[in-house]
C-alpha cells in the first residue's frame, strides 16, 4: 500500500508515519523542515523493512508541489492512501496577529491541503480503495474566539470533508476527518497542557493511540473521528448549545489560559515556529 | 559525562573535578550549562571542567558531538579518554518520539549512551577506558519488549523507563562480553533513591508521584561517589551492576544472548557497527 503524507516530520506526522511503516506500508514523505525529513526517513528505513521516499515541498507554494509531483509521476508511483497532515496555527488574538500571519493560517491548513488533495485523488491507484485523512481538530466544532482563524480553517477541513466524501462515495474513496483535543508531541505543548489545567488535561489525547485509530478507521469507513470520551462529550455539547454562548464561555476560558502560556513562552507566536503549540498543532 | 548540568551528572562532575580529573560536561540547554559552569567553578576553583551542548535525543546531535569531543579529546588529551559516563536521562509521562522516530525514553535513556560510546569507542579502546551506564534498581521486574521496544501498542511511561535501564544494563554487559580483552570494562550503576528534579520534568501523572517519592530520595552527593569509584578504583573493579561502591546482583534478564541481540537492533536503528579492533 502506497501512503503520502505531508507534515511528516511534525509530531502526529511522525507518528503517522511510523504506524503506516508498522503496517508495511510504502510512504511517500514531504515536509517544508527538509533536515528533519532526512531524519524521520532514515529512522523509519532501519526500524521497518519499507522503501520510504521523502522530498521536502513547501505546500503553500505551487511550484514547490509541482516540483514535487514531478518525482511521484516521474516514478509513476500511485497512491492508496493521502495523511494531510501539514498545519499551522499562530497564537495570540485576531488583531495581535500580523495581517499575513493570519493569512497564512488558512493559506496552508485550507489551500495547501486543497491543493494535495487535488494532486493525490488524482494519482490514486485504479480501481482500489482509497483512503482520504484530514486532520482537523477539536476546534473545528466551536467558534473560537482567541484563536478564530485556526478553528474556522479547521471547520472549513470539517465541512468540505464531509461534502466530499459524498461527492466520492461512489468511486470507492473513504474521507476520514481527525477532530482531535490536544496531542503531547513535544515538551512545550506539555507546558501548554497544563497551563490550560483540567481542561487541558482531560481533552488531550494519547499520540500513539490516535494514530492507531485513525489508520484503522480510514481503512475501512468516512466520517468525522473524535478520540477521546470526554472531547466527544464536548462535541455533542458543541452541537447543543447556541454558538453565540459557546464564543462567550470560551473566550473566558481561553483568555486566561492563553496570558498564562505566553507569558512563559513569550516567543512562541511566529508563523515560521516548527511548533507553535497551544493546542493541537500538527506539522 | 552527559546529563552534567544537574542531578547526579552535576555532582559527579563536581566530586571528580576536585580529585584533579579533567571533565568534559555534556548539557543540552545553554542557560543550564552556564549555571553548571558556575556553580563548579564557585565550588571548585582549580576545576579543569569544559562543557559542550548537545540534545542527545537526535542522533544527528550525538554525532556532531562526537566529533567535537574527539577532537578536544586528540587535542588534550593524546587521544585518551579515560572514562565515558552515560548518565543523561529523561522520565516522560507520554508517548513522544525523536526526530529519528524513537521513543524519547528508550531514545534518551539507552540509545543515545550507545551510539555515544560507539563513537567514541577508538577514544576508550586507546585509554583502555571505563563505560559507565546510569542504570536503575526499577530495572529489575523489566523485559525487553522485543517485538514492541517503543511500546506503541500500550504506552505505560513506568514500563518504558525500566525498559530504558534495562537496556542500560545489557548494554554494559555487552560491551565487556565484546571489549573486556581489548582492556575496556563498562558498569551499570544504580544511584538509588535520589532526591533530583528528574520526574518533575516528565509533567503529568509522573510528575505527581514524583513529588511525593523524591523527599525520601537521598542528595546527589551520595550516588557521586560510586560512579567516581568505577572511574578510578585500581585495580578496576570487575563486576557489571554496582550500588553504593558495592557489586549487585542483576535482574535474570540479564544475559549474554540478551545482550547480544539488544546491540545487533542497536546497531541496526543507529547504522552503526561495534566492530572488534583488528
Ligand atoms: N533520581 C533518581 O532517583 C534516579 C534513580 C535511578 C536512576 N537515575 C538515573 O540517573 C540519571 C540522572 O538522573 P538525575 O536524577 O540526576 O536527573 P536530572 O537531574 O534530571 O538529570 C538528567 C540530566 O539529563 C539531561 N538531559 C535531559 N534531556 C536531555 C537531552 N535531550 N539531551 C541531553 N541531556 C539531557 C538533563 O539536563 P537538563 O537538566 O538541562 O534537562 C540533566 O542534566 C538518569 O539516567 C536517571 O534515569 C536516577
Amino acid at each position: 500500500m502506497n501512503v503520502f503524507i505531508t507534515g511528516a516530520a511534525g509530531g502526529l506526522g511522525r507518528a503517522m508515519a511510523i504506524e503506516c511503516a508498522r503496517r508495511g506500508c510504502s510512504l511517500f514523505l514531504t515536509d517544508i523542515n527538509a533536515d528533519g525529513l532526512i531524519q524521520i526517513k532514515r529512522g523509519l528505513e532501519r526500524q521497518f523493512d519499507i522503501n520510504v521516499t521523502a522530498r521536502p515541498c513547501d505546500l503553500t507554494d505551487s511550484s514547490s508541489v509541482d516540483r514535487l509531483l514531478a518525482v511521484t509521476d516521474q516514478f509513476g508511483i500511485r497512491f492508496d492512501m493521502l495523511l494531510n497532515i501539514a498545519g499551522i496555527d499562530v497564537e495570540g488574538g485576531f488583531l495581535t496577529l500580523e495581517r499575513e500571519q493570519a493569512a497564512a493560517i488558512v493559506t496552508l491548513n485550507d489551500a495547501a491541503t486543497l491543493r494535495m488533495t487535488h494532486a493525490i485523488l488524482h494519482r490514486r491507484r485504479p480501481g482500489r480503495h482509497f483512503s482520504l485523512i484530514f486532520v482537523s481538530s477539536l476546534a473545528s466544532m466551536f467558534p473560537m474566539p482567541l484563536k478564530a482563524t485556526y478553528a474556522a480553517s479547521k471547520r472549513f477541513l470539517l465541512d468540505f470533508a464531509t461534502a466530499l466524501q459524498r461527492e466520492l462515495k461512489d468511486q470507492r474513496v473513504h474521507v476520514l476527518t481527525l477532530c482531535p483535543g490536544g496531542m503531547v508531541t513535544n515538551d512545550d505543548v506539555v507546558e501548554a497542557i497544563a497551563a490550560q489545567g483540567v481542561w487541558g488535561r482531560l481533552t488531550a489525547n494519547p499520540l500513539e493511540t490516535v494514530a492507531r485509530k485513525t489508520i484503522d478507521r480510514a481503512l475501512s469507513q468516512s466520517g468525522c473521528y473524535v478520540p477521546g470520551i470526554s472531547n466527544r462529550l464536548l462535541a455533542a455539547i458543541g452541537h447543543m448549545v447556541p454558538r453565540s454562548w459557546i464564543a462567550a464561555l470560551i473566550y473566558r476560558r481561553w483568555h486566561g489560559a492563553q496570558q498564562k502560556w505566553m507569558t512563559v513562552k513569550p516567543g512562541k507566536s511566529t508563523v515560521s515556529d516548527r511548533t507553535p503549540a497551544f493546542c493541537r498543532v500538527e506539522h | 559525562m552527559t546529563g552534567a548540568t544537574s542531578g547526579i551528572g552535576l555532582e559527579t562532575v563536581r566530586l571528580l573535578a576536585s580529585r584533579g580529573y579533567r571533565v568534559l560536561g555534556i548539557g543540552h540547554r545553554p542557560d543550564a550549562i552556564l549555571r553548571a559552569e558556575n556553580d563548579i567553578q564557585s565550588s571548585v576553583p582549580q576545576a579543569s571542567v569544559r562543557y559542550f551542548c548537545a540534545d542527545l535525543l537526535q542522533q544527528r546531535e550525538i554525532l556532531h558531538l562526537a566529533g567535537e569531543l574527539t577532537s578536544d579529546v586528540e587535542t588534550n588529551s593524546h587521544g585518551r579518554l579515560h572514562a565515558l559516563i552515560n548518565n543523561a536521562g529523561c522520565a516522560r509521562s507520554r508517548y513522544m518520539t525523536t526526530e529519528d522516530g524513537i521513543e524519547h525514553q528508550f531514545a534518551l535513556n539507552y540509545l543515545s549512551g550507545c551510539l555515544l560510546t560507539r563513537e567514541l569507542l577508538p577514544l576508550l579502546l586507546k585509554a583502555r577506558g571505563r563505560v559507565i551506564m546510569s542504570c536503575s534498581q526499577s530495572h529489575k521486574g523489566a523485559k525487553v519488549h522485543w517485538n514492541d521496544l517503543m511500546l506503541r501498542r500500550r504506552y505505560n511511561p513506568l514500563t518504558a523507563y525500566k525498559q530504558s535501564k534495562l537496556c542500560d544494563i545489557l548494554f554494559a554487559k555487552a560491551l565487556n562480553d565484546r571489549y573486556r580483552s581489548f582492556g575496556l570494562t563498562a558498569y551499570a550503576v544504580d544511584p538509588g533513591l535520589v532526591n533530583t528534579d528528574i520526574g518533575s520534568k516528565a509533567g503529568g501523572i509522573v510528575k505527581a508521584v514524583w513529588r511525593l517519592r523524591r523527599r525520601h530520595g537521598v542528595h546527589p552527593r551520595v550516588p557521586a561517589k560510586t560512579y567516581v569509584f568505577l572511574c578510578q578504583e585500581i585495580p578496576r573493579p570487575c563486576g557489571l551492576y554496582y550500588h553504593a561502591c558495592r557489586a549487585q546482583v542483576p535482574s535474570r534478564e540479564v544475559t549474554g544472548e540478551q545482550a547480544g541481540r539488544l546491540l545487533q537492533l542497536s546497531e541496526r536503528l543507529c547504522g552503526i557497527s561495534f566492530e572488534v579492533p583488528a
